[in-house]
């Protein structure tokens, strides 16, 4: 009886033994770093100060207090809402495109995800040149149709920053929407499709009622992705407008780096980092299970 | 024969004193020419086989030491260096980054003067006192020009850095177009005084709006400025104090918001009318570009837009991007309006705490500073770094490298006499990125009071942090040397 249970016993844990190194290893790069960030963030680290004593909760008092954080969010926010409807509309738009075999398909699909491949840092600088004043092209062309010499501030232009950033940003990132719609449309079933037409079922009709609902799962993950890294936008800003004119394109990125990296505001950063990944993880679980109650 | 041996004795005594006065002076000039070769003397015995890691300016700066400085002395002293490029703005990031680390990856530093304070009290820069005692380098330290020498070397009373460049805003002009008889008559009409490089903001404002209304049709605007914020908010730190204004009162409550702030700021923004349009975007070269294609009659700018503008460029490769000048021989030198320029950040060369090599790094930064080879770095046709020493102003090689040289040296000399520190406090990088943040909002087209009084908040409250007594004397020990404010 005894050899039978000791047996069952290493059976039973055996498994863990397994995995336990690689859970390790995943804990340790994961929750590590998070668990070295609270502690940064209840000390005192500055330029000047690299005493690491307990002060308490005096960086989240200031976290809350300080206007230009949130500023930095709402920012972040704004950015978000506007380009990731846009990148999914357009992401789908492209998808139900290139859904049919058509000659050069895949030539086309290659050359439409190229802007992905790019990095965005490089892709931030290309849009600065695109959009200088004197020499860029975009300018160029607006005095074609205006017909006279147009020199338009892209970068300084309170009306016009956030449009210069979007559109870089919408660039480079729709493709990654499309790649993944395309998959997604290309996996409905179609013989719904083709009963939806017997039964004289319009396109649109078809499309909100059986493909929409099809590919849900994968457009939410999709735009859990696209959002996550809207959040952390910070290339495509730094090359274009470094968070100006003033602190009006300043996303939480580029008040993170400032704070970090140029005044070296050790511990106040680590209580922001954290700030945002709270927000974040409550944002994922809460759209995550909403989902699974969905299904 | 008692007068005669008095007589002896004198006779001796004064030859004595006569070979003694020879020995220390041909000492003083063996010691004055050598400082360059003690070092590499030192170097040789200690740093053979080594390799130096200096940090410097990404771009044209480091063409110095990738071509010239470190080749040579890697030939005098068989010691390698390696040269790690960054950009300014990330120089002192990368700077302290490396001291926090404790990795030692850089042995030698260029830093910007104003950053010194920091930089020492966050304990990144090591003391240099001793180093210079051992190789004996004071007396030629002081033979730097006294507004760098004095300002840009010691921070506590201790040497951190060797003045290394002598940057200092200029205004170049047009000769040519000052000297138009049609316009200096329309001018003298309108005006009532001649027309002349201006001597205050209100002349300048008046002749860049004459020329830009009479030049216009023919390409050219009276005035362009760089105008991107870093470079603005020097301009501002330099105007905001010729017209009299304060950074800070006596108990440490910033007024950059006080009416002169404004005024200032205003002006900034009314001049761009009679700027090339975009100018808001201008940043260093496309000011440049704008001025030697003759786009421009008046800039204010670092000294290397004169030797640019000059056409001293020769067919050097490394400045094949530099537009060919269309104005060489045309350009005047003067000083900027209200005669006080901003010094406007410049260079020092330090050695990092936790170089592993901090004898080897000191000796060549010595060597670099030295009068030997500073004169001949500083005559590079590529280089960016500026006169510094007093010698500089005078050689007569430099005189004779173009036909308005001698001028050049002239106004870059009286610059440095008459020049304005960039303010330098702990966290100097917090007061002016607020200025930063403001110059941006002030072309965006925001209200100047509101901004500096936003900026003021924001020093207020960085000065708070601080610590109100620690930042105020830290500011009163800057604002009490000579350099500080117009006097």
């Amino acid at each position: 009886m005894r050899s039978g249970q000791r047996g069952t016993f290493r059976e039973r844990n055996f498994k863990y033994l397994l995995v336990g190194p690689a859970i390790f290893v995943l804990l340790l790069i994961g929750v590590f770093p998070l668990v070295y960030l609270l502690m940064v963030s209840f000390q005192g680290i500055t330029m000047t100060e690299t005493s690491t004593d307990f002060i308490g909760f005096a960086n989240y008092r200031q976290l809350f207090s300080d206007a230009r954080l949130w500023q930095a969010l709402l920012h972040t926010v704004i950015i978000t809402a506007i380009a990731l409807p846009i990148e999914l509309v357009l992401g789908l738009a492209m998808a139900q495109l290139f859904l049919d075999r058509l000659p050069g398909r895949a030539i086309f699909i290659a050359l439409l995800v190229l802007p992905v491949v790019v990095s965005p840092i490089v892709s931030g600088a290309t849009w600065a040149l695109l959009f200088n004043h004197r020499f860029g092209p975009i300018n160029q062309i607006i005095g074609w149709f205006m017909g006279r010499e147009t020199i338009l501030l892209w970068t300084i232009n309170p009306n016009l920053v956030y449009p210069a950033i979007i559109t870089a940003e919408i660039w480079q990132w729709t493709p990654f929407m499309f790649l993944l719609l395309l998959a997604a449309l290309g996996s409905v079933d179609r013989s719904q499709i083709e009963a939806a037409a017997i039964d004289g079922a319009g396109w649109w009709r078809t499309f909100f009622r059986i493909v929409l609902p099809a590919i849900a799962p994968v457009m939410t993950v999709a735009v859990l992705i696209r959002g996550l890294d809207l959040f952390r936008l910070f290339d495509i800003v730094w090359a274009l407008t470094q968070g100006g004119p003033g602190t009006m394109t300043e996303t939480i990125s580029v008040f993170t780096y400032i704070k970090g990296f140029r005044q070296f505001e050790t511990s106040y950063t680590a209580a922001v980092a954290l700030l945002v990944i709270v927000l974040l993880s409550t944002l994922v679980m809460y759209l995550l299970r909403r989902v699974e109650l969905a299904r | 024969m008692k007068n005669c041996f008095a007589s002896m004795c004198w006779k001796g005594l004064r030859a004595g004193f006569v070979i003694a006065g020879m020995t220390l002076a041909w000492a003083g000039v063996a010691h004055a020419q050598s400082a360059a070769k003690t070092a590499a003397d030192a170097a040789k015995k200690i740093c053979a086989g080594k390799t130096i890691t200096i940090v410097w300016e990404a771009g044209l700066q480091s063409l110095d030491p990738l071509n010239f400085s470190g080749p040579l002395w890697e030939k005098e002293t068989g010691c390698k260096i390696k040269v790690v490029e960054v950009p300014t703005a990330e120089m002192f990031t990368k700077i302290m980054q490396d001291y926090r680390a404790g990795s030692g990856a850089y042995d030698a530093l260029n830093v910007v003067p104003s950053w010194m304070p920091d930089l020492v009290q966050a304990g990144a820069l090591e003391q240099l006192d001793n180093y210079v005692d051992k190789y004996g380098y004071r007396a030629e330290l002081q033979k730097i020009a006294p507004t760098y020498r004095d300002n840009q070397m010691k921070v506590n009373g201790k040497i951190y850095g060797f003045p290394d460049d002598g940057d200092v805003f200029i205004m170049y002009y047009r000769k040519d177009i000052f000297a138009r008889d049609d316009l200096k008559k329309a001018f003298q009409a309108k005006y009532n005084y001649p027309l002349a490089p201006p001597k205050t903001w209100k002349q300048f404002d008046e002749v860049g709006s004459f020329l830009t209304d009479n030049l216009k049709k023919e390409g050219t605007y009276g005035a362009s400025f760089f105008r991107e914020a870093p470079y603005a908010m020097l301009m501002f730190q330099e105007r905001f104090r010729v017209e009299g204004g304060k950074f800070f009162d006596a108990n440490m409550k910033a007024t950059v918001n006080s009416p002169i702030g404004v005024r200032v700021f205003t002006e900034m923004r009314n001049e761009n009318r009679f700027m090339p349009p975009g100018v808001e975007k201008f940043g260093f070269v496309e000011n440049l570009a704008t001025f030697l294609k003759g786009e421009s009659a008046m800039t204010i700018s670092w000294p290397p837009y004169g030797r640019f503008a000059a056409g001293y460029l020769g067919s050097e490769k490394a400045l094949d991007w530099v537009p060919k000048s269309t104005i060489a021989g045309k350009v005047g030198y003067a000083l900027p309006p209200g005669g006080h320029p901003q010094l406007a950040l410049g260079f020092a060369l330090s050695v990092a705490t936790h170089s592993k090599n901090k004898e080897a790094a000191y000796l060549f930064i010595q060597w670099l500073n030295s009068e030997e080879i500073s004169t001949k770095r500083v005559q590079l046709p590529y280089t960016l770094r500026d006169p510094f020493r007093d010698s500089h102003y005078t050689d007569p090689v430099y005189l004779g490298l173009w036909p308005d040289a001698k001028d050049y040296l002239a106004a870059l000399k009286a610059a440095s006499q008459t020049g304005l520190l960039d303010l330098s406090l702990i966290q100097t990088d917090t007061y002016e990125e607020a200025l930063r943040q403001g110059v941006g909002r002030l072309w965006a087209g925001e209200d100047p009071k509101t901004i500096l009084d936003d900026v003021a908040k924001q020093w207020d409250a960085t000065t708070a942090k601080i610590g109100v007594d620690k930042q105020k004397a830290v500011y009163n020990a800057w604002a009490a040397k000579s350099g500080a404010y117009p006097k």
